[in-house]
């Protein structure tokens, strides 16, 4: 992210301190994916993405009076979003849904289905499929933290500078928590292309 | 198979650590096989995980989200920033300065208090102009007062 990118990020927050909706609006449709990216790879599930994102963009709007634009925007925005995301998980409302994608009938949900571009024949699908779901089944068995700091590094590729000031950690800290967690997918991954991975998600 | 270095492959691989650590890590992968695997490892998971599709958001968020900011209350820091608008604040204080001044003119009430009955503090209010004329500032005593009520005798007559 640029200088300029910073300013006007910061420019338009201020603006929505001030009650600015089209700046709020703008600053929504410019960061409104990757927040929905970060809630889905918390969570595992489309409908509670959504309403992690919408909850996450509320609490930006109301909280926008607190802003100081000594902190680069997406890092705030990532602070407010992983707070909201690790409290939600605590307090139980957002059963994270990484190990139970299936019905027990053993029914697929589309929790961890993701479409892929037209035009993929059906044996690359389903290999994305199953890549999908070895990731999810990893993230599930992650710590929050780790969930965390792997989503922001590898699906945002935010720097371990940045990962740091969202968690309010310190940059040793966040180093350790992306490789635990990039070992630990990277074993799943492993398991799946020597076809020993289980067939399932583990309940 | 892990070493002291098996943490920081992670960080190598994403260009994180600084040119000593990053050189260190680089001599060490060249004699340790251990960590040349662990480093290939991570190298291919992080190659398949850019193979995953981009999650999409529904393009209902956006009119969600604005529908719910319509049904919040104005928030606190938006109400304070009305109020202190030059717009309200000046009158405000405008008000507050033309009953300041009624209040004066009406002389003490029966509850005022001990200083407003004083006719030296008395005399001190109507020379206020006066005072700040000659930039009197910290009056505190009844000498002060006094000074203050005879100003004008020091005034040089033509």
């Amino acid at each position: 992210m640029s200088a300029v990118d910073l300013d006007s990020d910061a420019q338009a927050m201020l603006k929505v301190a001030a009650g600015d909706r089209q700046a709020f609006a703008w600053l929504f449709d410019r960061y409104h994916a990757s927040v929905a990216r970060f809630a889905f790879r918390f969570v595992n599930d489309r409908e509670r993405a959504e309403e992690l994102t919408q909850d996450i963009f509320v609490k930006l709007y109301r909280h926008a009076g607190t802003y100081k634009p000594s902190a680069r925007f997406k890092t705030f925005l990532f602070r407010v979003a992983t707070n909201h995301c690790l409290n939600e998980v605590r307090r139980g409302e957002y059963r994270v849904s990484h190990t139970s994608s299936e019905t027990p009938e053993g029914e697929e949900t589309g929790a961890v289905e993701m479409a892929g571009p037209d035009g993929d024949r059906p044996d690359q699908a389903l290999a994305g499929r199953e890549l999908e779901r070895v990731v999810g089944a990893a993230l599930g068995d992650m710590s929050a933290r780790e969930r965390a700091a792997f989503t922001m590094c590898r699906f945002e590729g935010m720097a371990y500078r940045d990962i740091a000031e969202a968690l309010e950690a310190s940059e040793a800290a966040v180093k350790s928590l992306i490789h635990r967690a990039t070992l630990a997918v990277a074993r799943r991954i492993e398991e799946l292309q020597a076809g020993t991975a289980p067939a399932r998600s583990r309940a | 198979m892990s070493c002291g270095f098996e943490e920081d492959l992670t960080a190598y691989l994403d260009g994180e650590l600084p040119p000593a650590r990053r050189g260190e890590v680089e001599a060490h992968l060249g004699t340790c096989a251990g960590c040349r695997a662990t480093h290939a490892l991570l190298r291919n998971a992080v190659a398949r995980l850019a193979e995953l599709p981009a999650y999409e958001p529904s393009p209902a968020t956006r009119r969600a989200v604005l529908a719910k900011l319509d049904a919040l209350p104005v928030p606190w820091w938006q109400r304070l920033k009305v109020l202190l608008r030059p717009a309200v604040l000046v009158p405000s204080v405008g008000l507050a300065a033309a009953l300041g001044v009624a209040l004066l003119m009406a002389g003490p009430g029966p509850e005022a208090p001990d200083e407003l009955a004083d006719p030296a503090v008395m005399e001190l209010a109507a020379n206020l102009e006066v005072a700040e004329d000659f930039e009197v500032l910290g009056l505190d005593s009844a000498e002060d007062l006094e000074v203050v009520a005879n100003l004008h005798e020091l005034e040089v007559t033509p």
